[in-house]
């Protein structure tokens, strides 16, 4: 049977990933289109007819400073939530392959937040800060503790950034663990026995061998980071006074609670340009950081 | 051979599962024969229980119909909005007056040839056509919790004796002398404080469209307004002796209602909706309403500020047969004149009812308050035609007020700026 003929390569194709290419298509190519179509008229969401407007949309993008605060937000949330998440992570990370005692316990433990719905998250955390930090504040008799986090425009971001941390460092900690595991043991016995260091092993061995997993890491967080949304609908909900509204929300907020859906279109097309130019840049330079024993 | 076998196998049954997923959910409903099912949108989340019980009896009475009941915590406007763009619109839905207007023209069935229509005065029309029927009758006040006040004072408290904010601010003293440490609580919610508490602001002028008018045309002079000044200076009181005032944006709505069903505060503003909150901290509370306190020439302080509450509307599309349509207008004669319709009302999910003819003697307390201000025809109308976003960025500027971060001349031109920005809506 000849094998390198283009009917056999589109049977095995259709074969393979046909499904998967129709499904594709349906829930993620067509829809991307349509919004497109929908970003140039002025459609309320609602209405049966769609007026076309042009670029109105991407006009009063550039004019809504609220988006842009938002988006400068998230940024600020995205930096210093992906550093902390991937810091936190790889200690973990260090820590239950270094052989302590129950290690494995620890990874199911630490990897259980991933495991509650953003949500459901959310609320919980909501309730200790909301309650259990502010009542152990005012047994204490501390004036700063029994004031609400959440209730103070920084201390609402705050809030954001220690959830999710830790809800995704248990995550990422398990692909830094699948990254120290494939360091092979010979190179780390090499490494002893030149003299090295444990830090150094670590420095210098370990961390240029397992490059992908940081790759991986960073393009999990980041992605994720900028488009939070359930934790910041839950746990703040854009409060006190919108201070708290990330990009995600802000989209949500225009297209469906405001009625501007092209504008709220638009400007979830430019949410997606910024994650993907950064996701791809970071891929991309991460790769070329990529060695191998 | 077998490999390949079994993959088309699997992949037929892969496509098979997709094709059962996907067949479900719309359409299905126009009802062979007799039976018809009816989808009605709730979207009061406290009567939602009340509903889905009468979801299962209602079939007993009206043999063939089946409703379906649904309810979504997501803006009304949004969920419909996804409800339409999937085709998939209820036969029913329950929402806001602004929905009516905004949805009602495209979508909703034109019922002026329906009895009731004579029996009420507060059914939406759109041109000629009547689009909204009425739910009920909310008004919005200062609630307040007559035996907390009794237990201190040693009177029994008539609120035709605190009409200003003066005599607001005596008895608050008085309380707080009395023991009662902080004798308010005010909820930080932005719907509260922006489409309830500053909507007075534009209803109890003179003429509110008008004013509103000047709002987004930038003449309005709010910061040397009368009303936005004697109803802030009562929100400054409020402030001052509120429970939460260390952190008031993060009062928790629960906590507050709480409080006040259980005597710990003695006013909050609000309205009759949060009976349902209040009833399961203490079905007993000696609770009412009263006009917000203000210090006016005029007679503003002597009423409550409402009307006509969520609308129901029949969806007019083809996605609705004729025999959906004939059930639903039935539903809504079955709610104003029907003797088990009535008791759904009234009883089941205490709603003051918007229709003369059906008995409410049996109403909360809160909602008997609102009654009696409406029988004496002493409410304020609502005003309906809100930007979509104003609660929003209102409540937020409000949420800023409350916690200290603006002062009062700010709060009066972040609110002139945000209706400068905004484009007009049309009515």
């Amino acid at each position: 049977m000849n094998t390198n003929t283009m009917s056999y390569k589109t049977k095995q194709y259709l074969m393979f990933a046909g499904i998967t290419t129709f499904v594709f298509g349906a829930v993620v190519i067509i829809p991307f289109i349509y919004g497109l179509y929908l970003t140039f008229t002025s459609w309320d969401g609602v209405a049966k007819t769609k007026p076309f407007v042009g670029m109105a949309n991407y006009t009063s993008t550039f004019a809504d400073s609220a988006f842009w605060t938002a988006l400068g937000r998230t940024l600020f949330y995205s930096v210093i939530a992906v550093i902390l998440v991937n810091v936190v992570a790889f200690i973990l990370a260090f820590l239950v392959t270094s052989g302590v005692k129950g290690q494995n316990f620890f990874r199911a433990g630490f990897f259980v937040p991933n495991l509650i719905g953003g949500i459901v998250l959310g609320y919980i955390w909501k309730f200790v800060f909301n309650r259990a930090l502010v009542s152990i504040g005012s047994a204490l008799g501390s004036t700063t503790l029994s004031t609400s986090l959440l209730s103070t425009t920084g201390g609402a971001m705050f809030c954001l950034i220690v959830v999710s941390v830790w809800q995704y460092a248990g995550y990422m900690m398990l692909i830094y663990v699948a990254g120290f595991m494939s360091v092979s043991n010979d190179v780390i016995e090499a490494a002893k026995i030149d003299g090295c260091t444990n830090m150094q092993t670590i420095t210098h061995i370990s961390v240029p061998l397992m490059v992908s997993s940081f790759v991986q890491c960073l393009f999990l967080t980041i992605t994720r980071c900028f488009m939070v949304y359930d934790v910041n609908l839950s746990l703040t909900n854009g409060e006190p006074y919108n201070s708290s509204v990330l990009a995600a929300m802000h989209v949500y907020n225009t297209a469906f609670t405001y009625k501007n859906y092209g504008t709220g279109q638009a400007e979830a097309l430019i949410l997606f340009i910024v994650c993907a130019i950064i996701g791809v840049a970071q891929v991309y330079i991460g790769k070329k950081a990529e060695v191998s024993a | 051979m077998k490999k390949k076998l079994l993959a088309l196998a699997l992949a037929a049954t892969m496509i098979f599962s997709l094709v059962a997923c996907g067949g479900g959910g719309s359409g299905d409903s126009t009802g062979s024969g007799d039976n018809v099912t009816i989808t009605i949108f709730n979207s009061k989340s406290e009567i939602q229980d009340q509903f889905e019980e009468l979801a299962n009896t209602y079939s007993d009475t009206h043999p063939g119909v089946t409703i379906e009941v649904y309810y979504s915590s997501d803006t009304v406007s949004a969920h419909l909005a996804t409800k339409y763009a999937s085709n998939d619109p209820y036969t029913i839905s329950m929402v806001d007056a602004k929905d009516v207007y905004s949805l009602g023209a495209e979508h909703a069935l034109d019922l002026s040839d329906q009895e009731w229509v004579k029996d009420t005065n507060y059914a939406i029309k759109i041109g000629d056509a009547v689009c909204g029927f009425p739910v009920c009758i909310e008004a919005r006040g200062l609630m307040y919790n007559a035996d907390a006040i009794k237990n201190i004072t040693g009177e029994d408290f008539d609120p035709a004796t605190c009409k200003t904010t003066e005599d607001f601010t005596a008895l608050l003293d008085k309380l707080v002398a009395g023991g009662m440490e902080a004798p308010v609580g005010i909820m930080k919610e932005d719907w509260s404080l922006a489409a309830h508490y500053f909507q007075e602001i534009y209803e109890e002028q003179p003429d509110p469209e008008a004013f509103v008018q000047s709002l987004y045309g930038g003449s309005a002079d709010l910061a040397n307004n009368e009303r936005f000044n004697s109803m802030m200076d009562t929100f400054d009181v409020l402030k001052k002796y509120n429970y939460a005032a260390a952190s008031p944006v993060a009062a928790e709505r629960e906590v507050s209602e709480q409080k006040l069903a259980e005597g710990e505060i003695a006013f909050m503003f609000g309205g009759n909706w949060d009976w349902s909150l209040i009833k399961d901290f203490n079905e007993e509370a000696n609770l009412g309403m009263m006009p917000v306190p203000q210090s006016t020439a005029d007679d503003y302080n002597t009423k409550l500020v409402g009307g006509g509450s969520k609308y129901f509307f029949i969806d007019s599309s083809d996605n609705t047969s004729e025999a959906q349509v004939a059930a639903a207008k039935d539903f809504l004669n079955w709610w104003v004149y029907e003797a088990d319709g009535n008791a759904f009302v009234t009883e089941s999910c205490a709603l003051v009812p918007a229709f003369g003819n059906i008995n409410a003697d049996t109403l909360d307390p809160l909602s008997i308050s609102v009654k009696d201000y409406a029988d004496q025809g002493l409410l304020v109308d609502n005003y309906n035609y809100d930007p979509d976003d104003h609660y929003s960025i209102v409540g937020a500027s409000m949420q800023k007020y409350l916690a200290g971060d603006v002062d009062r001349a700010g709060l009066a031109k972040e609110v002139e700026n945000y209706w400068k920005s905004v484009t007009p809506v049309e009515h």
